[in-house]
């Protein structure tokens, strides 16, 4: 007597079915890769290839008007950037813009999107506000700045009536404290509103019902959030901490007008600028490549840092 | 019959082929930089010479000034460059030195010889652009700075405009202090102020005055003369608001207020071009008479006579296209600078042609006179790979004594120190 062959029937086809499913789930991923073929290419096209070539660039000495082809000089670009006092300077230029402008955007952005969230109304109203100067482009906004701390502009006579000094100088473009003071606040002002708005829409991702649970547990408004919202708006402080950190360490356009337009330059010779006037103004693209890339590693090394940290105190109320 | 229609059909072709090919446009690309009156006159241009050149089609793309340099660097780095381009001289000279750049082709405009080409123009007009025998572009413009002064401030700090007017920077000194107005610290009008980014320009021949220079003769040495360079560098630091406060780069260029009578300003540095702005922006004030034109001072105990140095915007080709496209470009480049009367009248720009600085056409455009006189006793601006990168480095050392109150010795110190390290690697 046979054995019955059902079960064997029912493994086949359930193989079978295994197969016509993968096979559809493989022409999905087929799909897939050609729906995201175009923003790889585009991403390799201008982000990976200038990248490297500026790595390759790095290795050599090559003249931009020149047309000469790049001589390979190994790592010599890096070891003249690290004698160089004015490469050491950008490094601190950069480094002071990015901690006082990067911080002050960090903790006000949060206070901000803190009180717009509170607000019962005017909510869209003061995000309107406060994010009209990140529309506004670098340079115009760098402009106005400019005529603002002309000294006959407006920093001028606001300080003197708030102080009662009148007909003093405080010297916003001229010395190095004020004129470094003078970019973060422009930075401040232009990105306040585009970092707040995020912060609003992670304060409002929070369910209700935990807001709910809160109140019923007595806690007041400083503690709702220090103990409730704060710690479950963690991702988008991270978000915002690692995108302000890397804006920071990119500033170009405040600096490059202020510069172009009468302020001393040493002050707020940050990396990028450097890097523009060794490129353009100098032709020297070999060593501007080497000084993009080491820029690269900051900003890779401290992004990597955030998140690490941000990671070790993981909190979840979920 | 199979045979005969064969050849037909291909003589047909090559007759269709020779046709479409030769009516391609030859297209021509033209990078400038804004200005609209020569903007208006160009384009009238481009038209008359098209029309005389069928084949010809003339793209004119007009670029903002500042970013000009930017641009065509970066397109010639891409190896995409314009056939023709302008670019003040200190920028081109890097073209001109690695050979990105065509040498005129003189039989194709009509001359004989370079010399014939030399002899329609003032001298020296090609002396920046020379290099190996060859010459590498025809003038635009050739502009020097000279002082203008708007008499009604002079007269409202009691001083007699034709008389007092300043011969010395002590003298500027001098006159400015009595000319200027300061609410407290904050000057509300200058007397006088430089035009501060364009170093090579103007404040080099102040040193060169002094018996100074930015390069050793056998372009080894950074720094020649150190006393000039540090009296130099101590007279823009007694300028500034460390020292008798007479003027700063962080207040709005002198230039660009002068124009407007607003009695900020009594005198700034700037070129023929001048008048024609000031007749654009304030007829009333140009019409007035209440404004001349006065030479570029000396320091008291100068070793030079050294006026502001002069500079210019040449046409250049580009090296990379072909030769009968130069050839082209060459022929339009002239044709438009076949218009200097235009060019001055419309645009208020000075092309160095004898046929238009000898004319009595010219000499009777009011302070013609002055520029032309200052010019005589100036050098060309400062030619070299690097100026650019010097000049920056010379920014720097003024804004060093001038805003952050450093020691003019140990501005030039650094000063000499980033120069000398160029010179070294080359």
């Amino acid at each position: 007597m046979k054995k019955p062959i059902t079960g064997d029937i029912n493994l086949l086809s359930f193989n079978q079915k295994e197969r016509k499913k993968r096979s559809i789930e493989e022409k999905k991923a087929l799909w897939g890769w050609v729906f995201v073929l175009p923003a790889l290419l585009f991403f390799m096209v201008f982000s990976f290839y200038p990248m490297m070539n500026a790595f390759y660039l790095s290795l050599t000495r090559y003249n931009l008007i020149s047309l000469e082809p790049p001589k390979f000089i190994w790592f010599k670009n890096y070891v003249y950037l690290f004698q160089s006092p004015e490469f050491w300077n950008s490094l601190k230029s950069t480094a002071i813009f990015t901690l006082g402008t990067f911080l002050l955007l960090l903790v006000f952005s949060l206070a901000l999107g803190a009180f717009i969230i509170s607000r019962k109304k005017g909510r869209t109203l003061l995000q309107m506000i406060f994010y009209s100067p990140a529309l506004l482009s670098s340079v115009v906004a760098a402009l106005i700045w400019f005529l603002i701390f002309d000294p006959r502009g407006l920093a001028n006579q606001f300080v003197n009536f708030v102080m009662g000094t009148p007909g003093v100088d405080h010297k916003w473009l001229a010395t190095a404290g004020m004129l470094r003071l003078s970019t973060i606040i422009v930075y401040f002002w232009k990105y306040i509103g585009y970092f707040t708005i995020i912060f609003v829409a992670g304060m409002g991702n929070i369910p209700q019902s935990i807001h709910e649970a809160a109140a019923i547990d007595g806690t007041n408004k400083w503690q709702h959030f220090w103990l409730i919202v704060f710690p479950l708006i963690k991702p988008t402080t991270l978000l915002v901490s690692v995108m302000a950190m890397l804006q920071c360490l990119k500033t170009f356009s405040t600096q490059y007008l202020f510069t172009t337009s009468g302020a001393p330059t040493k002050p707020i010779n940050v990396i990028t600028l450097n890097i523009y006037n060794t490129a353009i103004r100098d032709f020297r693209i070999d060593r501007a490549s080497a000084m993009s890339v080491l820029l690269f590693l900051i900003m890779l090394v401290l992004s990597w840092l955030q998140f690490k940290a941000a990671k070790e105190r993981d909190i979840s109320y979920m | 019959m199979k045979k005969f229609v064969f050849w037909g059909l291909v003589i047909s072709l090559f007759i269709l082929s020779v046709t479409v090919f030769s009516a391609k446009k030859t297209v021509i690309t033209y990078w400038t930089h804004t200005d609209d009156n020569r903007t208006r006159i160009e384009e009238r241009y481009i038209a008359e010479f098209t029309k005389m050149h069928p084949n010809v089609e003339i793209k004119r793309v007009v670029n903002e000034a500042s970013k000009m340099g930017d641009l065509v660097l970066t397109a010639f780095a891409a190896r995409s460059g314009p056939d023709i381009f302008n670019l003040p001289i200190e920028q081109e000279y890097g073209y001109i030195i690695n050979r990105r750049v065509a040498p005129v082709d003189y039989k194709a405009i009509g001359y004989k010889s370079l010399e014939h080409l030399k002899a329609d123009y003032a001298d020296n007009t090609f002396d920046p652009v020379t290099m190996d025998g060859k010459i590498y572009g025809l003038p635009l413009e050739i502009t020097n700075w000279c002082i203008f002064i708007n008499k009604k401030v002079f007269r409202s700090a009691g001083l007699d405009p034709e008389k007092d007017y300043p011969k010395t920077w002590e003298e500027m000194a001098d006159i400015s202090e009595k000319l200027v107005i300061r609410n407290g610290e904050i000057i509300t009008r200058r007397g006088f102020d430089f035009r501060y980014p364009y170093y090579l320009v103007s404040f080099l021949p102040m040193v060169q005055q002094l018996g100074g220079d930015l390069i050793s003769a056998d372009g080894k040495k950074a720094i020649v003369n150190d006393e000039a360079w540090i009296k130099a560098l101590n007279f823009m630091r007694e300028w500034g608001p460390h020292g008798r406060n007479l003027g700063s780069p962080t207040y709005v260029n002198a230039r660009k207020i002068f124009n407007y009578d607003n009695n900020d300003i009594a005198m700034c540095l700037s070129g023929f071009y001048q008048i024609g702005r000031i007749k654009i922006d304030n007829p009333e004030f140009y019409e007035s008479g209440e404004w001349m034109v006065v030479p570029f001072p000396v320091f008291k105990d100068a070793v030079q006579e050294v006026a502001c140095a002069y500079y210019g915007h040449y046409f250049m080709v580009n090296a990379s296209i072909p030769k009968a496209k130069q050839k082209i470009a060459w022929q339009f480049i002239k044709y438009m600078l076949d218009h200097p009367i235009e060019y001055l009248t419309e645009v208020n720009i000075i092309q160095p042609r004898k046929d238009l600085v000898e004319s009595d056409f010219f000499k009777r455009l009011p302070y013609t006179d002055v520029f032309m006189a200052d010019m005589t006793r100036a050098k060309p601006v400062f030619l070299h790979e690097n100026g650019y990168q010097f000049e920056r480095y010379i920014k720097e050392a003024i804004e060093d004594v001038m805003l952050s109150n450093v020691k003019s010795e140990d501005a030039l110190a650094t000063l000499k120190r980033k120069i000398q390290e160029v010179l070294d690697e080359k």
